[in-house]
Parts: C-alpha cells; structure tokens; sequence
C-alpha cells in the first residue's frame, strides 16, 4: 500500500521500468522493431536485404504495388472476405451463444464443439477440409447431391475457390466469438430481461431492446477482432491449397500476396510495402468501427 | 527487494559463465575435437533415411569431421529458412537448395564458390548432363545431389484395353487421349504446375523458356504452349489442382499417362492401388526432339563457415560422389547417380535390370537438360507459373498469356 501513496522518484520510476521490462524488450524486440523495419524497408528501391545495404530510396514499391494486377486481387479478395467472412461470423456465433445461454444442460458439451476448430492447428484443418470438398467422395458435394446440386470442384474451380475458404474461416472463427459472446450474456443482469417480460416485451422485443444494445461493447470487441483475423488470413490459404493461392490466384489474400513476394520472389521491399499497406488499412478501419459503435452507444444512452 | 535484487544478480551470472562456457566450447578444429558441419535438408521418409545412413557412414569413416544433418521441412521449407538465416546470420555450414537461387546468394554474399575445396577431378566426375548448373560466373557454387528427370508414367492395364501403344511423341499423347475420352477415360493427368512439361516442349523446339531474353510470342513457344493448352481445353488432359501431383489422379485408374518427375518412383511403387499395373518411358519427343527437364536440389557452401567447416564440407561431398555412395543414394530414393561412373557402372546396369521401371530415367538422361542460372529465375518462374495456372482455369489463351508474360520477363530476367 505504502508504494501506491509513494510519490514517484528517480529510483522508483527506474524499479517500475525493471518490471516492466521483460514486456517491453519482448515487445518492442517483436513487435515494435519490425513494424519500424517494415515501414522503412517499404521505401528501399535500392536494397541488398542480406547485406542490409540501402542504396536508393523512394516511393517505388508503392508504386509497383499501385500497378501490380496481383495485388489488386488480393486486395479484392481480402476485402470480399471481410465483407462477407466477418457479419456471418459474428452472427452465426450471436445466434449459436444466444442458443447455448438457453439450454444450459447441453451447453458445456456444444461449447466443446464449437471452440475445438480454434485450438486444432490450421493445417490440419485445412487438411480435413481439402477433404470435404473434394469432388469425388467429398461430404459437401455428398450432401449438396442429396438435393440434386451437380458436384462442384470447390478446390480446383476458380469460381468457386474463394467460397470455400470463406466457409472455412468462418468455421473457424465461431469458436472464440461464441465464448466472447456467452461472456457477454452472463455479464446482463436477468433483472432487465424480467422486467421487460413483465412490461410485455415478446421474445424479439426484450433482444432488440435489452440484449442487443446491452451487448454491445462484447460486439465491438467482436467485430473488431474478427475484422484482423479476416484481413490477415493467411494459413488457412496455405492448407487448403497445398501451398498455393487457389487455382489462378482465387485466393490470394493480402498476407499470401506478402509471402508470395518475400519467400517466393525475392521481392522484400514490396513485400514490405504490401505489409504497410495492409497495416494502414486494419488500422483506418478499426477506427472508424470503433468511433462508430463509439458514437452507437452515446446515442443509446450508454457511458 | 534486496533478495531479489540479489537473486536477479545471480541469476544473470549465472547466465554470462553459461553463455562464456558456450562460446569456448564452440567447434574448433582442436587436435581431439571433430570440426562440426551443420547441413541443413529437406528430405523426409525413405530419403531422410537413406541420407541419415550416409552422414552416419561418413562420419564412421573419419575422425576429422562430424556431419549433423537436420531437416527442415520441405524444400520450399529449407529455401524459406537459408533466406531467414542469412539476414541473421546463423546459417548452417552447408545446405540443400536449388542452383537457380545461387545468383540470389551471390548477390547477397553469403555462400562461397566449393572449387578451392574440392579437386578438379573430383568435380569432373560429375555427369556432363548436370555440369552445367553446378556453376555462375565462372565458379562452382552448387554439387547435384538429389537430381530427377521428368518421364511419362503409363497404366499397363487401361493401354491394353485401348489399343494403344506407349507414346512416342505428344502428338500420339493428344491422340490416345481422344481416343481413351471416347471411352469415358483421360488421356493425362499432369501435376499441379505444367511449368516442366513446357520447359521440355520449349526446349525441344530449340527456344529455352528459360533464358535472358526469352522469345516467348515466338511460333515455337505458342506452338509448344498450344500442346499443352489443346489437350486441356479438350478435356483430354487434367492437372492435379489440389492434389499437387498427378499421380492421385493416375492411381484412380481411369487416366492412361502421368507426366512426372523420376523422383515420384519411390513413392508411387509404394502407394500403388491394388490390381493396378503401370510402366514408365521417356517422355515424348516434340519436333521430333526429346529435351526432358532435369529438375532437383543441389548443395551449397555458405561463407560464414570456417575454413575447416568448408573444408569437411567439401570431404562430405567428395564422399557423397563416390560411386558406391552414389549408387546406395540412387537406388533407395529413386533419384538419378550423379557421376558417369556410377551410371555407366555393372553395378547400376544390373540394377536397372532388375528394376525396369528405373530405366526410363536412366534412358533420358542424355537427352536432358537444365535451366541456365539466372538472375531473377524465381520471380521469373513464378511469372510462368501463374500464366500457366492461368491457362489451366481456361482464363487466358497462350496467345495472350504469353504476351504478358513476354513483357513481365523484362522486368524480371532481362533487364537484371
């Protein structure tokens, strides 16, 4: 107790920094650093990466990317797959958590389920589902041709493709925002919802008006995450196409166009650039959802 | 506080006589002590073993030098972690990789020429048919060691019922395709990436896809393209996709032929379904040429090691080259022998004798060929290839995707 009335000196400011050191080396080390490096990295146009020697600098990289056809698909498919990957996760994991806070007695084991894809590792998962969407003796065509869908070459059909790693990421995204979720459900007093069966709120009513706006800041949270996680797909591409970007590039997200670039072509400056690139645009965009929800709950009444 | 202090303090001590005593005890060329060569891999399964046996062999058979070989992964893997390495300068002594990214390395400064380590007659040993690549710039950068060739792969079963004799040329593939689609079956199934059956094709018409000015819209190259683009547009012909290789395909017993590397022998004698019969044969000539790819991974020399590393190196390769190493690396893995003599040796003949489907590989060497050792090969390659997957999905014509290949070249290789 005597160190939080103490007022702060040289000595104790230097044994604060001593805790906290180990985050801060470890953070700025793997963290910090490289984000530097990248951003200056981005604006080598003259550069031996093994050597470290910069020759010419410039905006160049930027301006390969501006032109590269490549990285216009992959930012097409990684903004298709936010768009799309990310409401149907939060609401999928919404309706699944509201579902489970109902029956509690099922609720551990289904838990369970749904939170396994988060902990088994990417490449098996990927593994499993190359499976399913095989065209021949694959289970989703197997049960698509119950309802006389003609089989679909999921994995080798450029049209196709994109969809099906859209299905795997939300998938796999359901297991985390369903806990995040029923989290939120357990923090809403029961009083509110009684009182608003009491005052004859029917079931649509008491989530739109109690639960929805109390869970509010657990969405936030939600969809921001989501949002990052959806920017950065990466391994499931990796997995699921054997290390390709899907046939004729259909999958090529953001974070495959940077490895495609920095392990396949050498090309580390733009690789770099790429990685800026999609770090100002997660960015701007966990701003304004956050400001947005921000200025949501001031309108609700929230704090 | 103080005993933390106190404990932090020892700790830390602790540490620094721990990290000193690391330092001294690091490989010196001592008169007891081994001198360490650390080579890094990407074998796994009956290679990984083969190649185990060999280092342990080698390090029996002398007092001087102790190999420790560790995989890394795959070869795209190994390729991944020398590029990560290299900035962090914790590259091993020596390692497995491609001699097409040896300009990418000389560029960075960070692998050394293996001439002054080895005898010219040791390196003269090596088949005329791999020389080529082993140097850049006048210098020996990269020893063959795991080297194949593209053959053609043929269901014994599925030619009998079709009447159809083993292909000699493309033009007799495209036919027997038709020929097998009339009767609900596939011609040929191809890997994922079509790049090494339009190297061979390329090369057979006398214009390299693979040099620094690339005639790519040329009639050659468009012809060369259409053979491939023809039989998949026909529906004769199928690549792997997902699968990766052909070879899942060919095993599902309803596709005649599977274009692949010599390297998947091993793999397919042991995965073999059931009541299915196949053979191998060169792969088919174009032009009345038969130039097949000869593809792999080579070994390379890194400069930070110490001379005595570079020189046990050296003594490991010389050992990998000799004819009786050669021929055990050869016969496990399915891998081609690196010197004449082994392959011209009693030894290897009878053994080819004994396994007939080794043969085909063997056969085609001399007519083989490798990519010359550019700078700027792998963006270059990487260019190729997604013109090719291109191709595959019906997205792009030859005609066009060749165009725009032929401009993103000058970029990658030519201007370099």
């Amino acid at each position: 107790m005597l160190m939080l009335n103490a007022k702060p000196t040289v000595k104790s400011t230097l044994k604060a920094l001593l805790y906290l050191a180990p985050f801060l080396i470890i953070t700025g080390t793997f963290t910090v650093w490289p984000l530097i490096h990248a951003f200056l990295m981005s604006t080598y146009t003259h550069y031996n990466y093994y050597t470290n020697k910069v020759s010419a600098l410039g905006w160049g990289n930027f301006s390969t990317l501006w032109h590269d056809p490549n990285f216009h698909l992959a930012c097409h498919n990684t903004f298709l797959l936010v768009v799309i990957v990310m409401p149907a996760t939060v609401a999928l994991s919404l309706l699944i958590a509201l579902g489970l806070n109902r029956s509690r007695r099922v609720a551990g084991f289904f838990r369970a389920i749904y939170f396994l894809p988060f902990v088994t590792s990417t490449v098996a998962v990927g593994l499993v589902w190359n499976w399913l969407f095989r065209l021949d003796g694959g289970l989703v065509n197997h049960f698509l041709g119950l309802f006389g869908v003609k089989a679909i070459d999921w994995l080798n059909d450029p049209h196709y493709a994109l969809a099906a790693l859209m299905v795997v990421c939300v998938w796999q995204g359901l297991g985390v925002n369903i806990i995040l979720f029923l989290a939120g459900l357990n923090n809403i007093n029961q009083r509110y919802e009684v009182i608003a069966t009491i005052d004859g709120a029917n079931p649509w009513q008491r989530f739109t008006n109690v639960t929805w706006p109390l869970l509010m800041p657990i969405t936030v949270l939600i969809v921001v995450n989501t949002s990052i996680t959806n920017f950065k797909v990466f391994d499931q591409v990796y997995a699921l196409f054997q290390g390709s970007a899907g046939p004729d590039n259909a999958d090529l997200t953001l974070m495959y166009y940077l490895y495609q670039k920095f392990y396949m072509e050498n090309q580390f400056t733009v690789a770099a650039a790429s990685g800026v690139v999609l770090f100002l645009v997660v960015g701007v965009l966990t701003m304004l959802t956050v400001a947005y929800y921000q200025h949501r709950q001031h309108q609700l009444g929230g704090d | 506080m103080k005993r933390f202090f106190r404990l932090c303090l020892s700790l830390g001590a602790l540490l620094l006589i721990g990290t000193l005593s690391a330092c001294a005890s690091q490989p010196s060329s001592t008169a007891h002590q081994r001198t360490t060569v650390t080579f890094w891999h990407g074998t796994s399964g009956a290679s990984q073993q083969t190649l185990n046996q060999m280092i342990k062999d080698f390090n029996n058979s002398q007092s001087t030098y102790k190999v420790v070989g560790s995989s890394q992964g795959d070869f795209a893997n190994v390729q991944q972690k020398i590029t990560a390495a290299a900035k962090s300068h914790t590259l091993p002594t020596m390692a497995q990789t491609t001699y097409t990214n040896v300009p990418n390395y000389v560029r960075g400064g960070f692998v050394t020429p293996i001439d002054p380590y080895l005898s010219k007659q040791t390196l003269g040993k090596i088949d005329p048919s791999f020389q080529s690549a082993t140097r850049y710039q006048g210098k020996t950068y990269a020893l063959p060691f795991s080297k194949s060739i593209r053959v053609l792969y043929y269901n014994r079963d599925l030619l009998k019922k079709t009447n159809t004799k083993v292909p000699q040329t493309w033009s007799d593939v495209a036919k027997a395709g038709n020929r097998a689609k009339a009767q609900g079956l596939t011609g040929m199934a191809f890997d994922q990436s079509l790049s090494s059956e339009l190297d061979s094709l390329a090369q057979a018409t006398g214009t390299p896809l693979y040099q620094h000015h690339p005639k790519l819209t040329s009639p050659e190259i468009t012809g060369a393209t259409h053979v491939l683009y023809d039989m998949l547009q026909a529906k004769t012909a199928t690549t792997a996709g997902t699968d990766g290789f052909g070879n899942v395909t060919f095993f599902k017993g309803k596709t005649l032929f599977y274009s692949g590397s010599s390297a998947a022998l091993s793999i397919m004698q042991a995965s073999t379904p059931k009541g299915l019969h196949w053979g191998t044969a060169p792969q088919p000539s174009y032009q009345g040429k038969h130039r097949p790819a000869i593809a792999g991974n080579d070994l390379v020399l890194f400069r930070s090691a110490s001379k005595a590393q570079r020189k046990g190196a050296a003594a490991f390769m010389q050992f990998l080259l000799a004819k009786k190493q050669t021929l055990k690396w050869a016969k496990a893995t399915g891998y081609l022998p690196l010197t004449t003599t082994a392959l011209k040796s009693q030894n290897y003949q009878e053994y080819l004798k004994q396994h007939p489907l080794a043969k085909a590989a063997a056969q085609s060497l001399p007519d083989g060929f490798l990519d010359p050792t550019l700078v700027g090969y792998t963006q270059y390659q990487a260019d190729v290839n997604q013109m090719l997957d291109q191709l595959s999905s019906g997205q792009t014509t030859p005609e066009k995707g060749l165009a725009k290949l032929q401009q993103q070249a000058k970029t990658d290789v030519s201007n370099q």
